[in-house]
């Protein structure tokens, strides 16, 4: 167990699911009842951006001000949703979290639709989490029955329903825009932007995507203050604490709740209990499969958003997978690609077939048959595809080659010398 | 320096700002809200584009148009479709990075392309063999497998190779977002997206056939023309759709004196670049087997020379001997403006009255209201695309005007709104509210108005661009006058209330502004008992006008039937004296538009019998001959020109016109191909208008609409129209059908002013009750659409046979 403040983890019990009683009665909706007794909406938007929280989904978008460009004073139908597809390879944190205590989420969500002004609010989740939206079904009849979802909540006049809308299952509807689409009912393709949802979101109205995670953490700014949430990072302009969801080669593979900018060192052999069979740590991904790779040289860095991007990767999920000192990186490189490709929509060339071009680039090398004219046509698509598709799924894509040719260029050359993988013996 | 117009300030009246800006060191000032790609194709720059389509936008998928912006807040490669011009800014289109991305996505679009160009439906159309070039790709790198599909079935109009594919999308923007069809649309997903219908079977839109235009490759190719031609064989020119009066831009090829299909052309003002259905694919009657190519003297063929000496004699002794009154001549609105006006001319060349312009006399009438009463409020479809309400009075657009029920369907897209009142069950590709009101409802609403009436007039007043849409059909003289007084009442200073009159033939409006007060109808000139010679151009009145009975009993008292026409009409093989025409796409001509627009078309094919007809399915004859087999038919035009001995170039021809009727100013300067411009606007000509009849107890009030398919002439001589064609039914309100103890798909008997016919009966909740709708297709040639109100009794018709 972390030694850190527990804030979404709190309450949680292996094996468990916490419902009302027993959330209420470890402070649950107080951060709620405070907000909507003593403050005014715009308080709230305003301590949520002091708090510095940064969006917990991947994107790392500062919260406060992505609801700064919300409508909230405007009339009208809003809605607020809550993006619970989480498909990202390597992230479970969500779903370990509404497994745990799904009222942090539905607490998060009343709270955030009492700031934003939204009357409407969709929490769109997995279809692999039939469990996870069972409880929050469960969890939304408590909430209601107890005045703090529906008609006038608390007495305060404000009022806000929420659904639970399954996805169809394709990793493009964790893309916010297709997720929209999805909800609507129409095909999931990722929407052209401007106009930004909160502009023109859902069924043409102003709307919010948050993240399961950022949207928990609310409460909990509002009941600690804006600087103690803060302070809880290691970091000096990090913030908050952070569900880390490890995997891969480690002796533990478990979610913690652990400070923004603790090290890699700390979360690999403390809370990962070091690597698996006695082997050496090579590499890991910080942050879900669309983050470029750590190596050794990164073990002292802290995982924050703004120090990760010094390094050249990215925090996003925060789920890290680890990888051993026999694992071919060209591999896992490949099994990736092939994920995202197939993931693809559909809608954009460079994703759909820049993707397909990669893999086969992948295919080639891994297999040995590959030269060194394949490894530049690689270098080549990398700075073709990132940054240049229609939304961030292929550059997203494009994160673990990018790790693959910072740091393990020589075993893809390798690979192309012995004409087969090193790692095959 | 370029400046663009600014085609868009008129329809938003808003002041807009033209930002100039630099493109590849050259610079161009557009109006706001315009992208860098439109600015770049302003001054000729080539940027290559899929997904991006002048009239269904830019999505930003296929990443092709990719260009490095220079300045601004956001500066780097950026897509030029999407991005909208400042003041100021600097892009390059040939730099490195674009031009090396460009040429990365013609690879990728590339990938899984079969290199079956040398047989493929679209070479030598190809814009993917375009845009591939022009994007630097040459050599396919990518060596993996390629993705192979399995195509479907998409009936007999639109053949699909999907193996073609590139994923630029345009066929589901254009066919469910553009067209509003429910059939047809993407499926799957990452680099296996398939673009079909859910299963195998004919597409059902009326629009269909431009996914074979806007497909940029060999997917989407039109069936009835697969395996005729290659493109750069086809004769083609700039022409404009006969089939009704909204004048669509259309390209025809044909080849081996065949017209082998039509195309969409491009009016930006009319059809934007898309047509329908039934001028695509309904081109057969040009090349129909029993099409008249022969002088005919009795039942002697003859030469055209010898058939004008024997007319020019009749004409001469019937004037000479009866006077002026004696010699009918004809016009017809599927005829051009210039055949009508030489008419007029061979009239006065000879001394008879004034011509008869259009047959059917209550069309002419309403036409005339739309030519002169509406002539300074009239809306294109462009107006009607760009308004924010449209009321809709008697029309059921996708069958008298599909282009109509397009240009709907994107005023709605636009947040707009469409009100429609008529008794049909109309649909549309859009959300519109429809009141099924009958004829007689109509026509009261329309006059008097009450409740409803007073709050459309308000709805009128309030919307900033309004239309109004009138049937000339449905509503007749009177309901289109009313008309006119409710767009008067809900215009201002500021804004016009528009009016988009729906007229039946190409050149409806053509015929109705040359036409002459002191004009006649048929009618009362044939039962007159004066006239001794009828001279028929490109007219039947037994199929185009309605109490035909009337019309076959009043020529026993013409000694001379004369007919000029191009189809195998009743009429033509009746006629003592027969002279083969040519149609619009042999001949070269103007037509006005529904909107008053002047409508060019060139000569896409020269007259004769096709070489797979004379060749008997084999190889062609290798008889040479100087003659050209069934080559006599002239214009009619040409045939008028010659009658009265006074051959002109076209363009001779047309300064002439302008100088005689000086609203048609500008057709000098009009080309084939152009947008084509408007006539200019005249004052009211009196109409009179009839009193409605009283309604007899018990009978139903007579509508007859046409067919979507073969109710215009042409469609019902084209062959390949045959699967989307329906047979006649009555259709009555599901209530009706109760009260009169009537089941749908028995058969009852209608007793109408124009015959009585036996017809299987269908319930159609969606029409006004108290109606009875019959759709003229030809099954019934009495009925004709636009005959006024009139009564009918429906009784049971017992069981077959």
């Amino acid at each position: 167990m972390s030694q850190t403040t527990q804030l979404l983890f709190k309450n949680r019990k292996p094996g468990e699911t916490i419902f009302l009683k027993e959330f209420s009665a470890n402070g649950g909706y107080q951060g709620l009842k405070t907000a909507v007794g003593t403050m005014t909406p715009e308080e709230v938007r305003e301590l949520v951006k002091a708090s510095a929280l940064r969006g917990r989904g991947g994107a790392g978008f500062p919260t406060g001000v992505k609801w700064g460009f919300f409508p909230a004073d405007k009339p009208g139908t809003k809605y607020l949703v809550c993006n619970c597809d989480e498909m990202e390879p390597g992230t479970y944190k969500d779903g370990v979290l509404l497994q745990a205590d799904p009222h942090q989420l539905i607490e998060g969500m009343i709270l955030s639709a009492f700031a934003l002004q939204t009357q409407v609010g969709y929490i769109f989740i997995r279809y692999a989490y039939e469990k996870q939206a069972e409880n929050l079904r469960r969890a939304i009849t408590e909430a209601t029955e107890a005045g703090y979802l529906g008609k006038n909540i608390l007495g305060s006049g404000f009022d806000f329903e929420l659904h639970v809308h399954g996805s169809a299952g394709r990793y493009i509807l964790g893309e916010e825009t297709a997720l929209l689409n999805g909800l609507e009912g129409i095909r999931p393709n990722p929407r052209l932007k401007p106009p930004f949802p909160a502009v023109r979101g859902l069924f043409g109205q102003p709307t919010t995507v948050n993240n399961v995670e950022t949207l928990a953490n609310i409460p909990h700014i509002v009941t600690g203050g804006a600087q103690w949430f803060k302070d809880l990072a290691l970091t000096p302009d990090g913030s908050g604490t952070k569900l880390f969801g490890l995997s891969g080669h480690l002796n533990c593979t478990e979610c913690f709740e652990l400070p923004v900018g603790i090290t890699l060192h700390e979360v690999i052999n403390k809370y990962g209990q070091g690597m698996w069979k006695n082997k050496q740590f090579k590499a890991c991904l910080p942050g879900g499969a669309s983050t470029p790779y750590l190596t050794r040289e990164h073990m002292g860095v802290p995982l924050d958003f703004a120090s990760l991007e010094q390094v050249g990767s990215r925090f996003g999920t925060a789920g890290v997978t680890a990888f051993d000192e026999d694992t071919c990186m060209v591999a896992v490189t490949l099994n990736l690609i092939a994920f995202f490709a197939r993931e693809s929509c559909g809608w954009c060339t460079p994703c759909r077939d820049g993707l397909t071009m990669v893999r086969w680039l992948l295919e080639t090398l891994e297999s040995g048959k590959g030269t060194r004219e394949h490894l530049e046509m690689l270098k080549d698509q990398l700075a073709n595809i990132s940054g240049k598709s229609f939304c961030a799924l292929a550059e997203g894509a494009m994160g673990p080659v990018a790790g693959l040719l910072n740091h393990f260029e020589q075993e893809i050359v390798d690979h192309i010398d012995r004409g087969h993988c090193p790692f095959n013996k | 320096m370029i400046t663009l117009t600014a085609d868009i300030v008129r329809s938003t009246n808003k002041k807009l700002t033209m930002p100039t800006l630099t493109i590849d060191n050259q610079t161009i000032t557009v109006p706001e809200g315009k992208t860098i790609l439109e600015a770049a194709e302003a001054l000729g720059i080539v940027v290559p584009h899929f997904c991006y389509h002048k009239d269904l936008g830019a999505v930003g998928s296929c990443r092709m148009c990719a260009v490095t912006v220079h300045t601004g807040p956001m500066p780097g490669l950026k897509m030029a479709c999407l991005i909208p011009v400042e003041e100021g800014m600097v892009v390059t289109t040939g730099d490195d990075a674009s031009a090396t991305f460009r040429e990365r996505v013609g690879e990728w679009l590339m990938l899984n392309h079969p290199h079956d160009c040398p047989v493929c439906d679209e070479g030598g159309e190809c814009q993917l063999q375009e845009m591939t070039i022009s994007s630097g790709h040459g050599i396919r790198r990518y060596k993996g497998d390629k993705g192979t599909y399995t195509n479907q079935d998409l009936g007999p109009y639109v053949a699909q190779e999907m193996n073609r594919c590139i994923q630029c999308y345009r066929c589901a923007r254009t066919y469910k977002d553009y067209c509003g069809g429910r059939d047809f649309g993407v499926m799957g997903s990452r680099n296996r997206v398939f673009f079909g219908r859910f299963k195998d079977g004919m597409l059902e839109s009326d629009f269909s056939g431009n996914l074979v235009d806007v497909c940029p490759t060999g997917v989407f190719t039109d069936r009835t023309f697969r395996f005729k031609s290659r493109s750069w064989d086809l004769e083609q020119a700039d022409s404009v759709c006969p089939h009704c009066a909204v004048g669509c831009a259309t390209i025809p090829g044909g080849r081996l004196r065949e017209l082998q299909r039509v195309c969409s052309g491009d009016n930006p003002q009319v059809n934007a670049s898309f047509i329908c259905d039934r001028g695509r694919f309904g081109s057969g009657y040009a090349s129909h087997p029993e099409r008249p190519r022969q002088a005919r003297h009795k039942d002697q063929n003859i030469s055209v020379e010898d058939a004008l000496t024997l007319l020019e004699s009749q004409i001469r002794t019937a004037v000479q001997q009866h006077g002026p009154e004696a010699v009918l001549l004809l016009g017809s609105d599927r005829a051009s403006l210039e055949t009508n006006w030489l008419l007029q001319r061979t009239a006065k060349h000879f001394g008879c009255r004034v011509p008869v312009l259009n047959a059917h006399a209550r069309r002419h009438q309403t036409a005339q209201i739309a030519a002169f009463d509406f002539s300074d409020r009239l809306a294109s479809l462009e107006d009607v695309r760009n308004s924010d309400l449209v009321l809709v009075f008697g029309v059921d657009p996708l069958a008298e005007a599909p282009l109509l029920a397009l240009a709907l369907r994107q005023m709605v897209r636009k947040q707009g709104r469409v009100l429609l009142y008529d008794p049909r069950p109309v649909e549309l590709p859009c959300e519109f509210d429809h009141q099924a009101f009958s004829p007689a409802g109509l026509q009261e609403l329309l006059e008097n108005g009450g409740v409803e009436g007073r709050h459309l007039r308000d709805l009128l007043g309030q919307a900033q661009r309004p239309v109004i849409v009138a049937g000339a059909d449905l509503l007749g003289p009177l309901g289109l006058q009313s008309l006119h007084a409710w767009a008067s009442g809900a215009s201002n200073a500021e804004r016009s209330c528009q009016v988009y009159p729906v007229l039946a033939g190409a050149n409806s409006f053509g015929t109705a502004l040359l036409s002459l007060p002191e004009q006649d109808d048929l009618l009362t000139r044939l039962e007159s008992g004066k006239v001794k010679a009828l001279i028929c151009v490109e007219t039947d009145p037994l199929l185009e006008a309605p109490h035909g009975e009337r019309f076959s009993a009043a020529l026993a008292q013409v000694d001379n039937l004369v007919v000029m026409d191009y189809l195998p009409t009743p009429l033509s093989t009746n006629a003592g004296l027969f002279i083969p025409t040519c149609p619009p796409v042999e001949d070269s001509g103007t037509f006005i538009n529904n909107e008053g627009r002047l409508r060019r078309f060139r000569q896409v094919i020269k007259p004769g019998l096709s070489l797979a007809r004379t060749g008997a399915g084999e190889h062609p004859s290798r008889e040479f001959t100087l003659i050209t087999p069934g080559g006599d038919p002239l214009p009619a035009a040409l045939v008028l020109q010659r009658l009265i001995r006074q051959e002109q170039e076209l363009s001779e021809l047309h300064r002439h016109l302008a100088e005689d009727q000086p609203r048609l100013k500008e057709l000098p300067t009009i080309t084939p191909g152009a947008p084509g411009k408007r006539v200019k606007p005249a004052v009211t000509r009196p109409q009179k208008t009839d009193k409605l009849p009283e309604q007899p107890a018990g009978t139903f009030q007579l509508v007859v609409s046409p067919a979507r398919y073969g109710s215009d002439l042409f469609s019902r001589f084209a062959a390949k129209l045959a699967p989307r064609l329906t047979s006649t039914r009555l259709y009555l309100h599901p209530d009706d059908l109760f009260e009169r103890g009537l089941k749908d798909g028995e058969k009852a008997v209608v007793e109408t002013d124009f015959g009585s016919f036996r017809l299987t009966v269908a319930s159609r909740p969606g029409m006004a009750a108290g109606c009875a709708l019959v759709e003229n297709n030809g099954d019934c040639p009495q009925l004709i659409p636009g005959a006024g109100l009139s009564y009918c009794h429906i009784a049971p018709g017992g069981a077959d046979e």
